[in-house]
């Protein structure tokens, strides 16, 4: 048994790990400086962040040698439970205005949409390796977006958009790797970005000519070609008569949403001072324990959201730029596992879990670095957050299991 | 079918790589772009959000006497400021600093109402705070917001005397000193000036250079240590001046004139510098240093003595007999009468219709020049100022500093009145004055005005026959006034005179003698009659000693005869000043 698991974890691509652990380390290392130098006695977030990296390493060593088949065999009753999961917060207490957390009397609160969003990508790999759909029949994309879509919704309503992005960022990509159609899987984002692009008239224009030229050159019949164009325009026509119905307070508030610059000491205020922790670390960083915006508490949620800043800041684009290349290794190497997986399950559940840490990875620095609104998503390994350290570690107990080429 | 196979096209994997590394590419470049291309602009503003520069106030030279000693001095005081912005509760911390200090919260909104210019800026809340009131906040610094304290160096003054007028006093300054200044970096709103006095004169001096202190802040305006690399500029504290004053005299002069409106100076004619300069009455010099209250406010502004007036530079008073000087050298130079050129004094002169009186109703029987003055006979220059000119002695007037400026380094002083003919004209009409108008001007009565500081000069002339320097508080390199073109046998005359006054039998100011071995004292009475009832008294004279000598200008508004108010409080401070045992540097 003892030789059996030696033997699994010796054929596991154990390479995956020397990015993550560099990345754990430098995350370690900033979240030191982020706490003990600003004099917060433990339990304080870097401790806390040793602590969970106890069951972080149980459940990695756990999630690598689990049997595939068991894994195969009982996931649509995790998927049952984990859709009751994310529903229980609604019946605890309201945490910092969400329902994100459930207390289970322990001494931390546990998320369970941090379970969830892999959760739905070993159900999706499963229905979708299980039954050999026709792809490139639009109507087998609806059934897989239901089964990510029950349980992002009721995430969506803790509210937590974020995470709830992130359990949506995987299906597109594992529809795509089975054989979906390109078209159709642009066809399910369009009408978001109709509604979002209408705001712009230059850009709503642009849009309508792309949107025509992708119709065009996907020639479906003409019918739906037509329905599909003059379906999204006309999202695109009537939103900004609904936006203008909104009293001005309900528009500042999206609006400080999509351009935070606008208010500079309400939502926009984080991102400012993000950026100018980011800007002012410059190319070697002001030294470690050294950030102004940092320490001095300009700098918001520094611990997780904005965390990168706070490296940013203190070490500098060096070290963003080290990161950047560790977390791009990172995901090659997922995707290189899941091109070489032997069988189809492995191989799309590779696509989803390299999916989600991108979301993750892309959406943090995005808004971090302010090219995307505020969403509050943490960094993998990097940030502090106990759920989300457990779960990232699973993640990679996964993709050591799921790439590792030894049958079931 | 948990085996189904893998056959994904390659292709497939080449787009997820690239959709991967373009994720990371704009990442990176976004990086790059605030990291490395901006990084000017954000490392400007990461030091803006938590660099904060505070002034700090120089202290202000000290004003000295001419011996050294401290007149005004510094002493630490405590201002409590409230940011606006940064207060979170007002009545919370305004009950929580009431609580700490016993300052009542009503004084404290009325402050920050009557204060306030900006939500950014401190307002002053209170100002005097002990150090025991400070250790109490400090305990309660945790249940206050945006409330901070400040030192300031304020104005302390010598308890010997007041002088308030020739020192002056401080006050915050406001948008129109403000806009004339080019260089704003020393003056701000808040900051207080020389309002008035030396303290205006010298502000340039005195002021010194503000220093500025360098501290961080956190993200809550919270003070968070000092900035490495960042030096602190320190204050230049103001230069002292050393003035002319002697403080001893001074105190001694103010004590003889406290109950009197009046004035008075004492001088160095040598020199010009004035020993002693009292206007009475006179305010305490630190009324204006505190947050004043509306009450001591009103006392002030509404007393009808005037305590704020400087009666010394800005009271205008007709000269009456001290005047006599003037209008003798302008009856010699011209030759217009000669030394022994007499006059019948019964009392009175009868000009056509009218009747003026001499001051003594018996008559003063022959009369010349010398008695003329001695005496201070009426008649006399009633009958010899027809032989005047107006314009000629309006000039011999000038030529002793009537009608124009001493130039003294204060800020304010009036310039009198000396009648021309083209003034009389223009006041009275052509026919509308005689030469009656200017029988009333030989007696220093009429259209004459003058300051007591013009006196001081005048009495200067006298005593030096013309080498004197301008009056001044403040020692700097100044070149003697302008020479007077007088004869000595004039001049001889006019001092002859003046020692007459004091020493012969029916002079009028034998009161000013304190008869000390060696001293002459040289003297002329005045006895002003004006329309706001008793006549004012003036003494003017000098005393030589040796190669000592000062002169003394009173002026008693309202006080009766110079020969008897006057001129026994000039006794008391020749007295003082030429008696062995008080030594003086006279520079």
């Amino acid at each position: 048994m003892l030789l059996n698991i030696w033997k699994k974890i010796k054929k596991s691509p154990t390479i995956i790990l020397i990015p993550v652990f560099i990345l754990l380390l430098l995350g370690l290392f900033s979240l030191l400086s982020i706490t003990t130098l600003q004099s917060q006695a433990p339990p304080n977030a870097f401790s806390k962040q040793l602590f969970f990296l106890i069951p972080s390493f149980i459940m990695l060593f756990v999630m690598s040698v689990l049997s595939k088949r068991l894994i195969h065999k009982y996931i649509y009753v995790f998927y049952v439970l984990v859709v009751f999961a994310v529903l229980l917060p609604f019946f605890g207490d309201k945490v910092s205005g969400t329902y994100r957390w459930i207390n289970f009397g322990l001494p931390f609160d546990i998320q369970p949409s941090e379970i969830a969003k892999w959760i739905i990508v070993l159900v999706l790999a499963r229905y979708l390796s299980d039954h050999n759909l026709q792809m490139t029949h639009f109507s087998s994309n609806l059934f897989p977006l239901l089964i990510a879509l029950i349980p992002t919704i009721i995430v969506l309503n803790q509210p937590d958009l974020g995470t709830a992005f992130v359990m949506m960022s995987s299906v597109l990509p594992m529809l795509y790797w089975i054989g979906a159609r390109p078209f159709h899987l642009f066809m399910i984002v369009a009408p978001l970005l109709s509604i979002l692009l209408a705001f712009n008239v230059s850009v709503f224009y642009f849009w309508a000519f792309f949107l025509a030229i992708v119709i065009f050159l996907s020639k479906p019949k003409l019918i739906y070609g037509l329905g599909l164009y003059f379906g999204n325009i006309f999202l695109g026509l009537i939103f900004p008569l609904v936006w203008n119905s909104l009293r001005p307070y309900q528009q500042n508030r999206v609006l400080t949403y999509i351009n935070p610059e606008i208010d500079p000491l309400g939502a926009g205020y984080h991102i400012i001072q993000s950026k100018t922790a980011l800007g002012s670390g410059g190319l070697f960083g002001k030294g470690w324990g050294q950030g102004t915006q940092t320490h001095l508490k300009f700098l918001p949620v520094q611990e997780s959201d904005f965390i990168v800043s706070a490296i940013g800041e203190e070490l500098g684009f060096i070290f963003l730029l080290l990161m950047i290349l560790l977390f791009f290794f990172f995901i090659y190497k997922i995707l290189r596992l899941a091109i070489n997986a032997s069988d189809r399950f492995s191989g799309l559940i590779l696509i989803g879990l390299a999916s989600i840490f991108m979301a993750h990875i892309f959406i943090n620095s995005a808004m971090a670095s302010g090219l995307m609104p505020v969403k509050g998503l943490p960094l993998p390994f990097i940030s502090y957050g106990g759920s989300f350290l457990v779960s990232s570690f699973m993640m990679i107990g996964m993709i050591l299991n799921f790439g590792r080429d030894d049958g079931y | 079918m948990l085996r189904s196979p893998n056959s994904v096209p390659k292709t497939k994997f080449w787009l997820l790589i690239g959709i991967t590394f373009f994720l990371h590419i704009l990442l990176l470049y976004r990086f790059f772009q605030l990291q490395v291309l901006d990084y000017d602009l954000y490392k400007q503003r990461a030091n803006s959000n938590r660099i904060r520069a505070n002034s700090v106030p120089a202290p202000r030279g000290l004003i000295l006497d001419r011996n050294g000693k401290i007149i005004v001095d510094n002493y630490p005081t405590y201002v409590l400021f409230g940011i606006g912005d940064e207060i979170v509760s007002k009545s919370q911390n305004f009950s929580v600093i009431s609580k700490a200090t016993g300052i009542d919260t009503s004084y404290l909104s009325i402050n920050y109402k009557n204060n306030f210019r900006s939500r950014f800026l401190p307002t002053k809340l209170a100002k005097d705070l002990t150090i025991s009131q400070l250790s109490r906040l400090e305990e309660y610094k945790n249940d206050l917001t945006g409330i901070i304290y400040k030192q300031y160096p304020e104005r302390i003054f010598n308890p010997k005397i007041r002088a308030s007028h020739v020192l002056g006093y401080l006050k915050e300054l406001d948008q129109e000193f403000l806009s004339t200044k080019t260089n704003k970096t020393d003056y701000q709103f808040g900051d207080l000036i020389g309002w008035s006095g030396l303290e205006r004169n010298y502000e340039s001096i005195l002021r010194g250079r503000k220093g500025v202190s360098y501290f961080q802040v956190d993200a809550f305006g919270r003070e968070a240590g000092k900035i490495e690399g960042q030096k602190n500029i320190l204050p230049s504290p103001g230069t002292d001046i050393k003035t002319t004053l002697d403080l001893e005299l001074q105190e001694l002069l103010e004590k003889e004139l406290k109950d009197v409106k009046g004035a008075g100076i004492v001088s160095n004619p040598r020199t010009g510098g004035l020993l002693a300069y009292v206007s009475s009455p006179d305010y305490p010099p630190d009324l204006f240093t505190g947050l004043i209250s509306t009450k001591d406010w009103e006392t002030v502004i509404t007393d009808i003595d005037k305590p704020l007036l400087d009666r010394v530079t800005n009271g205008l008073y007709p000269p009456g007999s001290i005047y006599k000087m003037i209008v003798a050298a302008e009856l010699l130079e011209r030759k217009l009468v000669s030394e022994s050129w007499e006059v019948f004094c019964p009392g009175y002169y009868e000009f056509y219709d009218r009747t003026f009186k001499c001051w003594n109703e018996n008559g003063h029987g022959d009369v010349n020049l010398e008695k003329a003055i001695v005496e201070s006979c009426d008649v006399y220059f009633y009958q010899a100022i027809q032989k005047v000119d107006i314009d000629n002695l309006s000039e011999r007037s000038k030529m002793f500093h009537h009608g124009k400026k001493t130039n003294i380094d204060l800020p304010s002083e009036m310039k009198g009145r000396v009648p021309t003919y083209n003034y009389m004209n223009k006041k009275y009409g052509k026919w509308g004055w005689s030469k009656g108008a200017l029988l009333n001007i030989s007696i220093g009565q009429g259209e004459l005005l003058v300051t007591p500081l013009q006196v001081a000069l005048y009495t200067n002339i006298l005593a030096t026959r013309g080498e004197t320097f301008p009056l001044h508080l403040v020692n700097k390199k100044i070149n003697k006034i302008n020479k007077i073109h007088i004869r000595n046998s004039t001049w001889k005359l006019l001092e002859k005179a003046m020692r007459g006054v004091i020493i012969s039998a029916k002079g009028t100011g034998r009161r000013a003698d304190p008869k000390i071995k060696d001293l002459n004292i040289f003297g002329k009475t005045g006895t002003a009659e004006n329309p706001h009832g008793e006549p004012h008294a003036w003494f003017i004279g000098y005393g030589l000693k040796n190669d000592k000598i000062i002169s003394i200008v009173l002026m008693l508004e309202n006080g009766g005869h110079g020969g008897e108010v006057a001129a026994p409080i000039a006794r008391s401070i020749f007295k003082k000043y030429f008696e062995n045992d008080y030594k003086i540097a006279i520079k």
